[in-house]
């Protein structure tokens, strides 16, 4: 599992942490049984203070997404399917970080929303748009 | 105020009452009340001649206070400085190398003599991830060499503190970070004391636990890190023609900067509270923006007007 730390948000650091080991977990990039870097190690790549670290493992604990296995480190719950709850955790902070930013350019949370379905209107015609031709070009290949 | 609770270590690694510092009619330090928890890391952040320097050589007692007292894990450093100081790791801002003529793996034997508890593999994990060229010697080296081996001679016997002046100043960005990740896994490994003096806040925060601001020798600010940038945010406020900011806020000499009809400036203090505040006075509070940690520390640090 890769960690790593955006400088420009704001979020604790510990909170982003937590955040990146649900992500690994929603994508299945990290499983059941599979050890996650201790915290020495993760201290030292990230450069965080260790406490930052065992504070992220300890609430990941408590929500009973890994388990430490005493003198061998730390693993991902054996029980873990893809969650709901860890998915809907993953949108809050998504959406958190998203208001904050809104909020600091003085829009309001309707504005926001309206715009994002907007937005993804437009990526969405963009996309079926630009995958037409290529999809012309392959079947002149073939024929 | 210190409840010790009957445990045999007090909840502080370092305080300092009082302490006060003058070089000719300059203060050094003046009347610092310095409180470092224990096992925290405690960056203190000011200006060149801003005290930090003296601050450590007095804990280290390299220099006597004018005034006042420091205590290092309860012992005086002015009647204990031989026991105070083996229990320290010091990363000097001066680098008057007094063994100029060794090499560095002579220098790093001599200084394992002086310690019990000098971890040899340890020591060689470091001059390898620091890249210290062990047949070099200490009179040759650049700024940025000898600092590494001064890390090196600071963590290997891992000490109960460490005294970090400017740590990695010198060093080149990539040595610097892998100097803090160095220090990340210390820190994971000895539970560790860390007191760190530095210009570059930003390569500290995510480290930094607690934060002390020294101004013209005085200790202007002192916080655990979170309550700092909880208590410092940048308000971009709307305003009435000729609008000053309430009183209250001025002696803090905080950053403004004018764009239109819009002010933005830092200010100390409960975030409700001096929205309270700003209200009262006729600004309409725009927008609140939380700050990085140097930002939050700069607060209290008001441009020279000079």
């Amino acid at each position: 599992m890769l960690v790593t730390i955006d400088p420009r948000d704001e979020r604790p650091l510990y909170l982003q942490i937590i955040d990146q080991v649900r992500r690994a977990l929603l994508e299945g990039t990290l499983r059941a049984e599979d050890p996650l870097p201790s915290v020495r190690e993760l201290a030292g790549q990230l450069v965080v203070n260790p406490r930052t670290v065992s504070q992220a493992y300890g609430e990941l604990e408590r929500e009973g997404l890994i388990y430490v296995r005493r003198g061998q480190g730390t693993f991902v719950s054996s029980s873990i399917a893809p969650d709901r709850r860890a998915r809907r955790a993953l949108v809050r902070g998504v959406a958190e970080r998203a208001l904050v930013e809104a909020r600091r350019n003085g829009l309001g949370v309707e504005e926001l929303v309206s715009m994002i379905w907007e937005v993804a209107a437009e990526e969405t015609a963009k996309k079926s748009h630009s995958t037409k031709p290529a999809g012309r070009e392959d079947e002149e290949g073939v024929a | 105020m210190i409840s010790d609770g009957g445990s045999s270590r007090s909840e502080y690694a370092v305080t300092t009452h009082g302490l006060s510092k003058r070089y000719g009619r300059q203060p050094a330090l003046d009347g610092v009340d310095l409180r470092v928890p224990d096992g925290a890391v405690y960056v203190l952040v000011g200006a060149n001649g801003a005290g930090k320097s003296t601050l450590f050589k007095v804990l280290m007692n390299l220099e006597r206070p004018d005034a006042g007292t420091a205590e290092v894990f309860g012992l005086d450093t002015g009647r204990f400085g031989p026991e105070v100081r083996a229990g320290i790791g010091y990363v000097p801002e001066r680098q008057d190398a007094p063994h100029r003529a060794m090499t560095c793996a002579r220098l790093l034997q001599h200084a394992s003599t002086f310690y019990p508890e000098w971890d040899h593999a340890y020591a060689d994990h470091l001059v390898r991830a620091l890249a210290v060229q062990p047949q070099r010697r200490v009179g040759g080296l650049s700024k940025g060499e000898t600092r590494r081996v001064q890390l090196v001679l600071a963590l290997a016997y891992r000490p109960p503190l460490l005294l970090l002046d400017e740590p990695t100043d010198g060093l080149d960005p990539v040595v610097r970070r892998r100097a803090l990740g160095l220090l990340a896994e210390h820190l994971a490994d000895t539970q560790a004391t860390v007191l760190v003096s530095t210009h570059h806040i930003t390569e500290l925060e995510s480290l930094a636990d607690h934060v002390g601001v020294l101004r013209d020798g005085r200790l202007v600010a002192q916080m655990p890190r979170d309550e700092l940038q909880h208590s410092v945010k940048s308000y971009q406020l709307e305003v009435p023609d000729g609008w000053e900011a309430p009183p209250e806020f001025q002696p803090t000499g905080l950053r403004r900067a004018t764009a239109g009809r819009v002010v933005q400036c830092t200010l100390v203090g409960e975030e409700r509270e001096v929205m309270q505040r700003l209200a009262a006075s006729g600004a309409v509070v725009r927008g609140v923006i939380p700050l990085s940690l140097e930002d939050s520390a700069l607060a209290f640090l008001p441009e020279d007007p000079s």
